[in-house]
């Protein structure tokens, strides 16, 4: 069962993924600029490896402690921020036989796992012991407040429509009926609008912000811990990715058929609707400029809020209609 | 006074504009590119483009005026055997051609070149051996002609 938390789908895919999609992400909104893009590293393949360079990069740069800072949080919090990202994977199986662990609850222990990471960019930013790094940790606890309680109450949605907790069940019931994307797309929209607030992709990169805070919370930060502050939000976007596509996008439906050859293969239906739904939340950052922080925050809680509402009131009518 | 009538919008335009910012996104991104890959493909500037000079040291009737008319310094007389020939300094040269167009004899000469890098500061100060012998041209590949274009805005053509 170390395979599932280390290689799929756990930390060598997921730093594939986030190789593949950091590159892809400034590719496409270079194109979208019309520019070029990264390009010298692996010129063939238009600069694939332009990561993997900056990854080396990142893993010799020297460790600064800043004087001032409490040292023990400051090293441990990014570590624990990184950890507490990834470690949802093993509560989300890829199929029906192939999980870390199979719970009843498994649609609970990804979101409250996830639930717990912003406390760490909280923690790390007044560690630093630096205005930057104070002002975006406190920009991070307020939008966790707004994106949090529509992503809950618009997945309690899915849950009374799948009348289960269990990820398992709620994608073997889609195998037999509409994905949960048609049956209720507000859950699906609140959701996703929260998902890219939580992973502080554009437009709501409020948290980082690098041309007003630097780069907020994790302003004193270099070497590998950077890299672990960085890699973590994207890590937070493919775990709910894979959640997204579990939930709303009907999991391995239709291949679970595959099964009987391999218990992994219908995993990479699953990672590839992922992979789709990571891209869509990275294009969005050649789409849209920055949100102020009212801004998003009127947004979560005066139209998400409302949204998800609604969508336990539309869940609670599929039900009472028996329409699933 | 009258209160200012604030617009009300429908609850749909909201949706109706992120759709049509996406939209405009997926639009941009079959547009062909705008931008030149700089080191390998040169931009072609034209017959009258000010670039680096170039002293011919055999038409110089050493009148000091193109070190007189710079507006910026960057042209110093040198002392030579007999007569005095101008040097160029790069770190203050601003290109503006005023030496070009006020030799009376053409002893010098602008070339289409900007883009040479110095291994230092000292470099950059030309005495008149240096300045005779004129910024390094190279072949350049592939030089290109930017057009604009109704449709697609800005097009390179080959020259």
């Amino acid at each position: 069962m170390v395979f599932v938390p280390l290689i799929f789908p756990g930390l060598l895919t997921v730093t594939i993924v986030i190789v593949v999609l950091i590159w892809f992400e400034r590719k496409l909104t270079a194109k979208v600029q019309l520019r070029y893009g990264p390009l010298y590293v692996l010129k063939p393949l238009g600069g694939a490896l332009q990561m993997v360079a900056d990854l080396i990069k990142f893993t010799f740069a020297e460790l600064i402690v800043p004087k001032g800072s409490d040292k023990k949080a400051f090293i441990l919090a990014p570590i624990l921020l990184f950890t507490l990202s990834l470690l949802p994977v093993i509560a989300i199986p890829v199929s029906s036989k192939y999980a870390a662990f199979f719970s009843d609850l498994s649609l609970l222990i990804v979101l409250s796992l996830l639930t717990l990471t912003p406390i760490f960019v909280l923690l790390l930013g007044w560690a630093s012991d630096n205005k930057f790094s104070f002002i975006g940790s406190l920009r991070e606890g307020f939008m966790m407040m707004a994106y949090e309680i529509p992503m809950f109450i618009s997945i309690l949605a899915m849950a009374v429509t799948y009348d289960s907790l269990d990820l398992k069940h709620i994608v073997e019931t889609q195998s037999s009926s509409l994905w949960g994307l048609i049956l209720n797309p507000l859950a699906a929209i609140a959701f996703f609008g929260a998902m890219l607030m939580t992973t502080a992709r554009y437009p709501f990169d409020i948290t980082e912000a690098e041309s007003e805070i630097v780069i907020g919370p994790y302003t004193e930060y270099s070497s590998v811990i950077f890299g672990l502050c960085l890699g973590a939000s994207y890590v937070k976007l493919y775990v709910l990715s894979l959640f997204f596509a579990e939930v709303f996008l009907g999991g391995w439906n239709p291949f679970g058929g595959l099964e009987s050859l391999h218990p992994i293969l219908p995993g990479v239906a699953v990672l590839a609707k992922g992979v789709i739904i990571m891209g869509l939340c990275v294009f969005m950052r050649s789409v849209y400029p920055r949100y102020r922080i009212d801004q998003a925050l009127r947004l979560g809680w005066h139209k998400l809020l409302v949204l998800s509402i609604v969508s336990v009131v539309l869940s609670l009518g599929i039900v009472g209609l028996g329409v699933l | 006074m009258a209160k200012p009538k604030t617009q009300r919008k429908l609850i749909g335009a909201d949706v109706v504009g992120h759709l049509e910012a996406i939209g405009t996104g997926i639009k941009y991104l079959f547009k062909p590119r705008m931008t030149l890959r700089y080191p390998e493909v040169f931009q072609d500037f034209g017959p009258n483009y000010r670039g680096m000079l170039k002293l011919y040291t055999d038409k110089c009737i050493s009148c000091t005026m193109c070190a007189r008319i710079c507006p910026s310094n960057a042209i110093k007389m040198y002392k030579t055997d007999a007569k005095k020939y101008p040097g160029i300094t790069y770190q203050r040269c601003i290109f503006c051609g005023f030496c070009v167009d006020i030799c009376p004899v053409d002893a010098l000469e602008m070339f289409g070149v900007h883009d040479i890098a110095y291994y230092g500061l000292e470099e950059q100060v030309l005495n008149p051996e240096g300045f005779s012998k004129g910024p390094p041209i190279e072949e350049k590949p592939k030089k290109v002609k930017p057009r604009l274009d109704a449709k697609r805005g800005l097009r390179y053509e080959r020259t």
